[in-house]
């Protein structure tokens, strides 16, 4: 049923970006387009709070119909000593293709620990999501395949920042934002559980009269009640996410680690 | 080029609650990225508590719903009753196979009450007929990705009738504001067994 | 003595190798200032055809790399300045990617950048462009002109042609040479002097509520009305525009902020307290 239905008119498989480029079948020679990316599926998921940031991902990494692993992380800290990542407080997440994802950690990673060498400081959030932008824009040309999300604290208020990237490096400040694979059916959902959009006073007045309610912080249980629902549910209706659900809730007293199984069919 | 399902933009879902369903649409109609008309709805009623909603091609969308209008009123004619929602949603499979190399680019959502035993009933189509029960809920149009994100984490089994208006209104609106081809506008039917209320919601106009 | 042994001698990780030309670019980038124009390329010779191939999603809509586009922005001069006026939305696909984009960059205290296109193309390029302008002032002890400033944009962008940068924009700014100055420049290399521009999937609806409206001798707050209309009009019948309105005011003195409000609220009073958009329907028949 699920291959027939709704798309059995399009050639490419409704699911994800096909693998290779169209091959061709008219019996000319065959030209091998350079294509150096694969779609390894998963999503990711961001939202700030008053005091904190979690970035949350979900630990499958796909090629196709296949399930490569069940427990790949999308979640990096960046800049931390050693390999328990010590004293970081930024998280970088990337979805698209790992091997592209994996390249950009390293690279942001080794530059917020050069700028620790040569300034004596930890870098900023901002001036890490802005270095970050730069990053991605220098393969304008030859993108790196990945949607990113960057998360720590803002120095200067102490609330939670968060910025989300497009592949070449367009970047913006928000609350909060889904990636990846299923981002279309979680984005929704946390503009109407987070930003509160759609939602209304529940006055007794007409409808053209009610006022919008307006989005406060949440606190801390409310938002990882939210990031569960949003991928229990993405994993009920999207093949490429599921397996466990990996997430980093960055504080000012640094970056703390939650694994939360999900279903592995 | 781009799909037949996606040059005109919509969305429809279905919702099962207790003892009744609900069944909502958007009311835009697009030609790729203009908006022609914000007064397009796309469900339909075949029998007091019978309704099919359409997506897809916009003049497909109206052929058929005048084509099922005819069939069922031929029904009703010779079978002296109304149609039960079941067997709507055969005539709707059947009708839809008969154009197997050259469907109707649509893709159909019945809900409805069963007339005799009240029981509530909801199913969804390709554009060829295969029928896709369901029961929790059904989506379809452009938007349909983004309806099965918001409809997985609202809904809920047994909604009473104004519980499950709120719960697809909310499911409906966030999902079309994040699609671009859907949305100015909705209408919402929450059926009952004996009672149909339709209402109008005050959706984005961007 | 010293430094002739670090002129000829290279440190150990350099004769591993797996650190070839590649890594050493690379490392050099890392280090180097951020806002460069040195850019990798592909190992092919076509390199803009396959770019085009990866994410032009106009041509092909199953393109693997989907860029953030659709916009709508204007800008006019009038007597009291120049207003510049974005809607906030990018689009990949038929998927709303953000309703929150703040389209108008803040180059210096006195000039706008507006943003359509490619979203990236034009952010890197004109906080590009705001260096070079801090760079003349630091060098020439004035201001930079909005035509010398537009020119380094247009210039820069002509010198990728063809390689596959999007980017409409229009730079807006008064200074005491030119007074209130609008340059439109495109990714073709176009660079356009001019009163009034609209760019973007929504411009036509724009142009179609300010070529009506507009006169050079209106009033400030008839201006800010004129450009917020307008806005509202191509978020209405364009799919591709949206989300909020972001107002630019830009005086001598320099630019002001008139917010960043929501389309929702401010469609329904136009509609409900003026009777405009009569077209949609608000009560159940």
């Amino acid at each position: 049923m699920a291959a027939l239905s709704h798309h059995h008119l399009s050639s490419t498989a409704p699911f994800a970006f096909q693998q290779a480029p169209p091959q061709n079948h008219s019996g000319e020679p065959t030209q091998h387009a350079f294509y150096p990316y694969t779609d390894n599926g998963g999503s990711t998921l961001g939202i700030s709070g008053k005091t904190f940031t979690v970035i949350a991902g979900d630990t499958r990494s796909t090629s196709g119909y296949n399930i490569n692993t069940r427990y790949a992380p999308k979640l990096y800290p960046i800049g931390g000593q050693g390999p328990t990542h010590k004293g970081s407080k930024i998280v970088l997440s990337v979805v698209g293709f790992a091997a592209d994802g994996r390249a950009l950690q390293e690279r942001l990673d080794t530059v917020v620990k050069m700028y620790r060498y040569q300034h004596g400081c930890e870098i900023s959030v901002k001036a890490c999501a802005q270095r970050l932008s730069h990053i991605l824009y220098n393969k304008r040309f030859f993108p790196y395949y990945v949607q990113a999300i960057l998360g720590g604290i803002d120095e200067e208020t102490g609330e939670g920042a968060l910025y989300s990237y497009d592949p070449v490096g367009s970047y913006e400040r928000e609350y909060c934002r889904a990636a990846g694979a299923a981002a279309s059916l979680i984005m929704p959902f946390l503009d109407n559980q987070v930003n509160l959009k759609n939602q209304y006073e529940p006055a007794a007045v007409s409808g053209f009269d009610k006022k919008q309610l307006v989005p406060q912080p949440l606190e801390r249980p409310q938002v990882e009640e939210l990031v569960r629902d949003a991928f229990t549910s993405a994993v009920e209706r999207h093949i490429e996410v599921g397996d466990g659900l990996q997430m980093m809730f960055i504080t000012k007293e640094g970056i703390e680690e939650v694994y939360f199984p999900l279903k592995k069919d | 080029m781009s799909s037949p399902f996606s040059i005109n933009g919509g969305a429809c879902v279905a919702m099962r609650g207790k003892n009744c369903v609900a069944i909502a649409c958007d009311l835009r109609l697009g030609l790729q990225s203009l908006t022609v008309s914000n007064n397009f709805p796309k469900i339909f009623q075949y029998s007091p508590t019978a309704f099919l909603g359409l997506t897809g091609l916009a003049t497909d969308v109206s052929t058929v719903s005048e084509l099922f209008r005819y069939k069922v009123n031929m029904y009703r004619l010779r079978e002296e009753r109304d149609i039960a929602p079941k067997t709507f949603a055969q005539l709707v499979s059947s009708s839809l196979y008969e154009r197997r190399f050259g469907p109707w680019f649509v893709s159909p959502v019945v809900a409805g009450i069963d007339g005799k035993s009240g029981a509530p009933f909801i199913c969804g189509f390709d554009s060829i007929g295969c029928i896709d029960y369901a029961a929790d809920f059904i989506v379809s149009g452009t938007a349909s990705d983004q309806l099965f994100g918001t409809c997985e984490g609202l809904w809920e089994p047994d909604l009473e009738p104004d519980d499950l208006f709120e719960t697809i209104s909310q499911a409906l609106l966030n999902a079309v504001d994040r699609d671009a081809l859907s949305g100015w506008g909705a209408h919402v039917y929450i059926i009952e067994k004996d009672k149909v209320t339709k209402r109008l919601l005050k959706g984005r106009q961007d | 003595m010293n430094a002739l042994v670090s002129r000829y001698s290279q440190p150990a990780y350099q004769h591993e190798g797996h650190s070839d030309n590649d890594t050493q670019k690379q490392l050099a980038l890392d280090v180097a200032p951020s806002l460069s124009l040195n850019f990798a390329l592909p190992p092919i010779a076509s390199t803009a055809s396959w770019l085009r191939a990866m994410t032009d999603d106009h041509a092909n809509p199953n393109v693997p790399i989907k860029l953030a586009h659709g916009t709508t922005t204007l800008a006019f001069r009038f007597k009291g300045g120049i207003i510049v006026a974005t809607d906030s939305r990018a689009t990949a696909g038929n998927w709303i990617a953000s309703q929150t984009v703040k389209k108008v960059i803040e180059i210096n205290s006195c000039l706008l950048g507006t943003m359509a296109g490619g979203a990236a193309d034009c952010q890197y390029w004109l906080a590009y462009l705001g260096m070079q302008c801090r760079l003349h002032e630091l060098r020439h002890k004035r201001r930079i002109s909005v035509a010398a400033a537009s020119k380094i944009l247009a210039n820069l962008v002509y010198s990728y042609k063809g390689m596959g940068l999007s980017m409409g924009t229009m730079c807006a700014g008064v200074t005491p040479m030119e007074g209130p100055a609008l340059y439109y420049v495109d990714n073709d290399g176009t660079r356009l002097a001019g009163n009034l521009f609209c760019v973007g999937s929504g411009q036509t609806f724009a142009y179609g509520v300010l070529d009506a409206e507009y006169k050079y001798d209106m009033e400030e707050d008839e201006a800010l009305e004129l450009g917020r209309r307008s806005i509202l009009a191509a978020t209405h019948r364009d799919a591709y525009s949206g989300g909020f309105v972001n107002l630019y005011h830009i005086k001598e003195e320099g630019w002001v902020r008139h917010g960043f409000n929501d389309t929702n609220p401010l469609f329904w009073k136009y509609k409900l307290e003026k009777g405009e958009f009569s077209n949609v329907t608000s009560q159940l028949v």
